[in-house]
């Protein structure tokens, strides 16, 4: 049966685009109006001029916060360490990393007995225009900066992160705090001499002071923009360094370049620059010039690889990106060394960074059934089941399935990244032994009945299922039942922390970034009074560990301390109290018309400013502009 | 004036939805939600700071007090800061907007098209035409959005493709930047929406065309045209609006999450996932808050519409 005449179509879809038409003219007007209300980003802060020397980059995650008091993650540092000053930074390219002044005019003078430390100020600098300033003019920044800077982290008002650092070290600060943290009153152990001499008076040594006046936690910010801006701080930095913020959302931060940053050349040799291995990089290029060298700075912050990828290979639309797993076998020539297929090799540039950090997997001894007992025998027999369960976890096998292979997995808790690091150290703890684990097991009176069940917790995740998987099929292979190694999963990453931070998981499989290249940092993990809620997870309470961390806490670097370390390590692996550590490796690609040596560690970007692109036929004219 | 009044008893009669909506997600933020004390804090917290911390985030508070806060929030629209220190208003005012002028071209288009395609294949009814309509929209609709999405980068904005358009981004201060960066999301929008519109449209086409009326009004020769305006299309307007209205909340939520992440688009949806992700929880409650609000005012503009449309339809 015909249901519909012949003359239906041609008429009624001429009546139907009369109706589209209106729709998309309705459609344009609302674009006008959106427009003309904002919609679109101010002008000049989305899209770069194409005269202006702009470096965009991908980051995986955008930051929480600008606020230095916040300033707890890379993402964060990132753009913390660009918008601000800190006392001290990092050689752009000595590795492993080394200190250097930054704001301070040289390393602080430090009394005899390790208590005193007295920093000079560079003078002359300025924090950027910013209408929280009288007449809109940055003002010099003195050392009262510092101490206001210092004092916000011991402010709970703030939700300060960084509290940590400096929390029963500096005299009279904890005692500021339980006074009701109030601004008006002095600490006695910050102290500015003048207004370019800074003084911290120590409750006892601590050597490793002037490496967190170089975390982003410490950088300088300004007593006005806080009382006029509030919390909006953390959308709005008003700092001293190379560059200053113009935009910020979830997608992306521009930053231009800081005009009024101060004239420093560059000298290669004092960056710790090694030719053999940074020459391809072409960064001799800055060599005598003031950094910075570029007008703008676009982070963008892309979470999924492939878009990543696309647009990293697109052309200038993302310059550098760290190498997604999936396109390794694409991409890469070959692993050691690092290098790409002779296609990629011609656009781009290509570094493999070793994590300054490492992932381990700590048992928590707060359990009885793997860690104290009360029973001396079952306590015996626990160590010997943590044994047996180092020496079946398969470090290589998970080198290869998820760090391309190129991560380095060491004994113990002294990083790679580490000056303290001991390459010389046995390997058994790393190396699989299946047979030496069953043996283990069956000498101490472990069978599969008796064995007890292992939790292993995880954000909820594809990636973190597989982790289990893998982690369960080695279990497996020394003995445990399948039912006895389970996964408990949380929604996500405050979840999980909070039950490590309550002690409430068996199993604690976690990552951790130096704060600063020194092996204490890792080290203090183990302490016995950082057991939870503090960062000693395992809850591990060995009392010659911690006689040996006491003891060195007060060393500065030397020989000594280097060999408590390595005695501190030694006692961690003895005593099987963590499954540990790789530290990740990642590959950097960046086009070839960027002068830089890219990195993330440490303090996240405190490298931009010294990046430069070439100069390109189209953009000649602009360089010579831009400088 | 019926309409007013209709809307304002609707309008008074959603308030307890609303309360209920927010009350139950309230609930669920407070109980299974993210907790962030622990990301607010420092790498090696005492109990001291884990207090203050909580003191500071107002976790320490009943739940009934906490409520009503929110409520108190809901009613002067104040969200108070998110984890950026950002006020809440702030960033919607922002964000919102963005979302709009991306999601608004796909939105429409994905309608117009579904309907103009649902027409040929309803005139065409078990031929080619509808067959091929039918076996892409059900493509359309089989595709996870996801891949859709990572497709239509590769093949439309990517050096491995054909490299017509961003690959990410936004930038909408002129017609032709913001042409350049909405295309590529409104294809992927329109491509998924067309599968699930086009058999929508077509089934309530098809049925209508069948009627009585409508034999009838052919028999009386009148101009296909009118036929299909006043006999076929005016009788499907009520299905059509239902779907349109109801489709409004889950694009502008759960359609712009997707495709402002992936795109790179500094959107509501975007803010929305970053907000889930990190625990933010003020601005996970605007978002809560704005959706019911949404729903409750879509389910009075549809129910007016309704009257509009078809003066039989009473509004009581």
């Amino acid at each position: 049966m015909k249901i519909v005449g012949k003359k239906f179509p041609r008429k009624a879809i001429s009546v139907l685009f009369v109706g589209l038409n209106r729709l998309i003219s309705a459609f344009l007007a609302i674009f006008l109006v959106c427009s003309l209300a904002g919609c679109g980003p101010p002008s000049g802060s989305g899209a770069a001029s194409p005269a202006l020397k702009t470096f965009h980059f991908a980051m995986d995650q955008a930051p929480t916060t600008l606020d230095p008091v916040q300033g707890a993650n890379i993402y964060a540092n990132f753009v913390i360490v660009n918008a601000y000053d800190t006392l001290y930074s990092y050689q752009y390219l000595a590795r492993p990393y080394l200190l250097k002044p930054n704001l301070a005019v040289d390393f602080p003078t430090v009394s005899a007995d390790g208590l005193i430390y007295t920093f000079r100020l560079k003078k002359g600098v300025r924090f950027i225009d910013d209408p929280c300033f009288p007449g809109g003019r940055g003002r010099e920044v003195v050392a009262e900066d510092f101490i206001y800077s210092i004092k916000r982290q011991f402010d709970p008002e703030n939700q300060p992160q960084g509290a940590w650092l400096w929390q029963g070290r500096i005299t009279g600060l904890d005692e500021w705090k339980a006074a009701g943290s109030d601004y008006a009153q002095p600490v006695s152990g910050l102290r500015a001499i003048d207004e370019h001499t800074l003084e911290i008076r120590l409750t006892r040594p601590y050597p490793q002071l002037t490496a967190t006046l170089a975390q982003g936690y410490s950088a300088l910010v300004p007593r006005e923009a806080v009382e006029k801006y509030g919390k909006g701080l953390g959308v709005r930095p008003v700092g001293s360094g190379p560059f200053r913020l113009v935009s910020y959302d979830t997608a992306r931060v521009v930053m231009e370049r800081n005009p009024n940053y101060r004239q420093e050349p560059v000298d290669l040799a004092a960056e710790g620059y090694n030719p053999a291995t940074q020459k391809f990089s072409g960064v001799e290029a800055i060599q005598g010039r003031s950094p910075p060298f570029i007008d703008r700075l676009e982070f963008n912050f892309i979470n999924e690889s492939s878009a990543s990828w696309s647009s990293f290979t697109k052309g200038d639309e993302v310059q550098l990106t760290v190498l997604p797993i999936e396109q390794i076998d694409r991409v890469l020539a070959s692993k050691r060394p690092v290098t790409l297929r002779p296609e990629y090799a011609a656009k781009y540039h290509v570094y493999g960074g070793l994590e300054a950090g490492f992932v381990f997997t700590a048992f928590n001894m707060d359990y009885p059934e793997f860690g104290y007992n009360p029973d001396p025998e079952r306590e015996r027999r626990n160590q010997a089941l943590r044994c047996a369960m180092l020496k079946g976890y398969d470090w290589e096998a998970r080198n290869h399935s998820w760090y391309f292979g190129l991560g380095e997995y060491f004994p113990g808790i002294i990083v790679p990244a580490s000056p303290e690091f001991d390459p010389a150290l046995s390997r058994a703890s790393v190396t699989r032994d299946v047979a030496g684990a069953r043996k283990l097991l069956k000498d101490n009176g472990w069978t599969p009945d008796n064995l007890p069940t292992i939790v292993y917790g995880t954000t909820a995740g594809t990636t973190e299922r597989l982790f289990f998987e893998q982690f369960r099929a080695w279990m497996r292979d020394i003995g445990f039942p399948r039912a006895k190694v389970v996964q408990k999963t949380y929604a996500n990453f405050g979840d999980i922390s909070r039950a490590w931070k309550r002690s409430q998981l068996p199993l604690v499989a976690k990552g951790w970034g130096l704060d600063y290249p020194d092996a204490e940092n890792t080290l203090q993990l183990f302490y016995g009074p950082n057991a939870s809620p503090g960062s000693n997870d395992a809850n591990w309470k060995n009392p010659e560990y911690d006689r040996l961390y006491e003891e060195s806490s007060v060393l500065q670097p030397s020989p000594e301390r280097t060999a408590l370390y390595h005695r501190m390590n030694q006692i961690v692996l003895d005593d099987c109290v963590a499954i540990t550590g790789i530290s990740r490796t990642r590959i950097y690609l960046w086009h070839k018309n960027v002068i830089a040596v890219p990195d993330r560690e440490i303090l996240g970007g405190f490298w931009l400013k010294y990046v430069d692109l070439k100069p390109e036929p189209a953009n000649i004219p602009a360089l010579v502009k831009g400088g | 004036m019926e309409i007013l009044q209709y809307a304002l008893r609707k309008l008074l009669a959603g308030l307890p939805l609303i309360f209920g909506v927010t009350l139950v997600s309230f609930a669920l933020m407070v109980y299974f939600g993210p907790d962030m004390t622990y990301q607010l804090l420092g790498k090696n917290p005492t109990p001291e700071q884990i207090l203050e911390v909580r003191h500071q985030l107002g976790y320490d508070q009943p739940f009934l007090q906490r409520y009503l806060g929110f409520l108190r929030e809901i009613v002067t629209f104040n969200f108070g800061e998110s984890s950026t220190g950002e006020p809440v208003t702030a960033l919607l005012a922002k964000t919102i907007p963005v979302s709009l002028i991306l999601i608004l071209p796909g939105f429409i288009l994905g309608h117009v098209v579904g309907l103009l395609l649902a027409l040929a294949a309803a005139y065409w009814r078990g031929r080619w035409p509808d067959k091929l309509i039918m076996a892409i929209a059900v493509i359309g609709m089989s595709v996870s959005f996801l891949i859709v999405i990572i497709g239509f980068q590769i093949v439309l904005s990517s050096s491995d493709g054909l490299d017509l358009f961003p690959v990410r981004g936004w930038n909408a201060s002129s017609l032709g930047s913001y042409l350049s960066y909405v295309t590529v999301p409104t294809l992927a929008t329109m491509f998924v929406a067309l599968g699930y519109d086009t058999r929508f449209y077509r089934s309530v086409i098809v049925e209508e065309m069948t009627r009585d009326h409508v034999r009838t009004a052919r028999a009386f020769g009148l101009p296909e045209s009118r036929i299909l305006l006043r006999n076929i299309l005016k009788n499907c307007l009520i299905p059509f609006i239902t779907r349109v209205m109801f489709s409004i909340p889950q694009v502008a939520i759960g359609g712009a999450l997707l495709i402002e992440s992936y795109f790179g688009i500094p959107g509501i949806g975007k803010a929305t996932y970053e907000a889930i992700v990190t625990g933010d929880q003020p601005v996970l409650k605007a978002v809560v808050s704005l959706t019911a609000i949404l729903f409750v005012l879509v389910v009075i503009l549809n129910d007016v519409l309704y009257r509009v449309v078809d003066p039989r339809v009473t509004l009581k």
